[in-house]
């Protein structure tokens, strides 16, 4: 492995807010789970209850500040109605108890992150009461903190969905390749065949770590000793090798067969994968460099010249990862994170500067100069997924 | 493949041997979560899809027609509340009930499900209910669109279970919230069956730690499941009003418990 570059100078205000910006949503969510993890070696909770009396109109008090942490609250029902108390940020909920009835008290605890919150007090027309939790010693110590790997469960589980609904899209894909080539429709198989490459595309990361499976799927003949010849060229590559470079159904059929049930054995594979957060930065950065240690020069696809789409497809679902894992890099990890987001916009803007309206041109017209420029950010991507992975692996257990 | 890319391969997969051994239990929850995740947007698809016949009999002055589909299409609601409910504003606009505003029935801002359900039984009618019809079908829609772009907090998926039987106990065992239409058991096969699934999908991850536990919970989910079923009707449930008084004890009983019981999922997965 090469060695994590180390970021020379903090990415620009901008960067950084729009390395947070797609992940806020997801913060405020976990931002609960994340404090509970990250102020329990900090101070004790407060034993304090805080005292919400809920009137006809407001809460009392109506403006409340209290320390990030854990916090217990009383609420009393002083209104007429049964009620339901929230804890707003922006539109969601925090925590909240529901049916209240008028004359009873409850208890509700929460673990607050520093920040403005509301709170809904009776009728939902009457204005809701604010509520801002400052920070804490321990509070800001978790900003240096390592992350924990408690964070990591809700973006790896929305990984796993994601990978998983792919993983599916691929089956059915495939299965639907494999139909119009028995039909023998040659413009049918080549548009079937393009949808099928873009949701593997896209989970190639993961998915290509099988390497039983690769060899079968996604095997170039260039590394094969009798190329197109060779009775183990298959898959995805023989299948366009049939239908762009023979421009003929001949042969295919077993091959797209045996396409379709790889992929559902890949489906299920991946079903059963463990997935860990270093692990997935891992094999970003293992694919991102080995486009740009090969596909880049060569090409992939021969025969149809659709490796623009196939890079395109790869850094849809390399964003997606980045994605999910930048709100839980914390602390040390952070800047890891906003390097990768960099290097993701980066290549992004890359390659939609070769687009014309939504297609990309056939790669044998991309020069050697611009082909040089892809390679490299390839490159910076896999180094930022490398960095990425390295923090990741000092996650706390 | 070059005995470079085949060295290479082999490599991948002796890191990948070593990342997969996961090094604490803490992420055996993300299968859990994966899967549940995959039950609420096919919830939310069902109830997309069930929203759209409802209000479609709505605006078209079916009354009968929209009485039956009622309670059916809020079943995959009240199964994933735990979800839904995380938004505030479509919580309101979707389920709130007459108490949340001023003039109760009669405030021109009380919508949802409730208001066209006031409408149709209180009034046999569907008039006026046009916009709300409308605005139902739009916020369901958009309920789809925030929860499929949303990574699910871990302890908000495991506490659901308990939130879920604690709606039953608060809404349910007491009629409170079909107030109108009686179909409060239909909801709480809902609340029921997303509860069971939120212990079904963690079961196996609690079973090693403390099986008396998870005998007592599955025990308090049959006791419920064979009441309720008593109560069957065609394909959904009876009028609440023809539960006896016995049976709504035994589910009282049996719900209270699983709301104390269920709501220690958190703490036993790490979670609290």
């Amino acid at each position: 492995m090469t060695p994590a570059p180390s970021s020379s100078s903090a990415p620009p205000q901008k960067l950084m807010r729009l390395a947070l910006g797609g992940a806020v949503f997801l913060t405020i969510l976990s931002g609960g789970l994340f404090y509970a993890a990250t102020v329990q070696y900090g101070a004790q909770p407060t034993a304090d209850v805080v005292k919400v009396e809920v009137g006809d109109k407001t809460c009392n008090p109506n403006h409340l500040s209290v320390p990030a942490g854990r916090q217990t609250f009383e609420i009393f029902n002083a209104s007429s109605r049964p009620i339901e108390w929230e804890i707003l940020q922006g539109v969601m909920v925090v925590e909240e108890r529901e049916n209240i009835a008028p004359g009873f008290r409850q208890t509700l605890t929460a673990t607050l992150a520093p920040g403005e919150y509301r709170m809904t007090c009776g009728l939902l027309s009457n204005p809701p009461g604010n509520m801002v939790v400052t920070p804490t010693a321990a509070s800001d110590a978790s900003g240096d903190a390592v992350p924990s790997l408690k964070a990591f469960i809700a973006p790896l589980s929305e990984y796993k969905v994601y990978v998983t609904l792919q993983a599916s899209a691929f089956e059915r894909k495939a299965a639907a390749l494999a139909e119009a080539v028995a039909s023998g429709d040659l413009n049918k198989a080549r548009d079937a065949y393009q949808a099928t490459r873009l949701p593997y595309k896209q989970i190639e990361a993961i998915g290509g770590r099988f390497a039983d499976l690769q060899s079968r799927l996604d095997v170039a003949a260039l590394y094969l000793e009798k190329h197109e010849q060779d009775p183990a060229f298959t898959g995805f590559h023989r299948i366009e090798y049939g239908l762009y470079e023979q421009n003929s159904l001949d042969g295919l059929q077993d091959v797209a067969r045996h396409l379709s049930e790889d992929a559902a054995a890949l489906k299920q594979r991946l079903r059963e994968a463990k997935l860990s957060p270093d692990y997935l930065a891992s094999s970003a950065s293992l694919l991102a460099r080995r486009i740009a240690d090969g596909r880049v020069d060569t090409g992939e696809d021969l025969y149809a010249h659709s490796d623009l789409v196939d890079f395109a497809a790869n850094l849809v679902g390399m964003q997606k990862m980045a994605a999910l894992l930048a709100p839980a890099m914390t602390g040390d990890a952070l800047p890891a994170a906003q390097q990768l987001q960099a290097r993701i916009e980066a290549l992004s803007a890359l390659l939609d500067s070769f687009k014309t309206g939504d297609a990309y041109p056939d790669y044998t017209s991309i020069k050697a100069d611009e082909r040089a420029k892809i390679k490299s950010a390839f490159n910076d991507l896999a180094n930022a997924f490398e960095a990425a992975g390295d923090a990741l692996g000092r996650v706390a257990a | 493949m070059t005995r470079h890319t085949l060295f290479a391969a082999a490599s991948f997969l002796l890191m990948a041997g070593s990342s997969l051994a996961a090094p604490s239990t803490v992420l055996d929850l993300v299968e859990p979560i994966a899967d549940y995740k995959i039950y609420v947007s096919e919830k939310l698809d069902k109830l997309v899809e069930d929203t759209e016949a409802f209000t479609a009999a709505v605006k078209a002055g079916d009354v009968e027609k929209a009485k039956s589909l009622f309670a059916p299409t809020r079943l995959s609601y009240e199964a994933i509340e735990p979800i839904a409910e995380l938004f505030s504003d479509l919580d309101a606009s979707i389920d709130s009930r007459a108490d949340d505003y001023e003039k109760q029935e009669q405030d021109p801002a009380f919508p949802g499900f409730h208001r066209i359900e006031y409408g149709l039984w209180e009034k046999g009618s569907t008039k006026d209910l046009d916009p709300v019809a409308d605005q139902l079908l739009a916020d369901v829609k958009a309920l789809r669109e925030r929860i499929t772009d949303l990574a699910l907090p871990p302890e908000k998926v495991v506490g659901g279970a308990a939130v879920l039987m604690e709606e039953v106990a608060a809404t349910k065992i007491s009629g409170e919230e079909d107030r109108y239409s009686h179909t409060d058991l239909w909801d709480f096969k809902g609340n029921f069956d997303g509860a069971d699934k939120i212990f079904q999908l963690v079961r196996p991850l609690v079973e090693k730690q403390d099986p008396a536990f998870v005998q007592k919970v599955a025990g308090n989910f049959a006791t419920i499941e064979t009441t309720l079923a008593k109560y069957k009707e065609g394909d959904g449930y009876k009028s609440y009003d023809k539960l006896t008084d016995d049976d709504r004890n035994v589910l009282s009983a049996a719900v209270n418990t699983l709301a104390e019981d269920l709501s220690t999922l958190r703490g036993k997965l790490g979670l609290d």
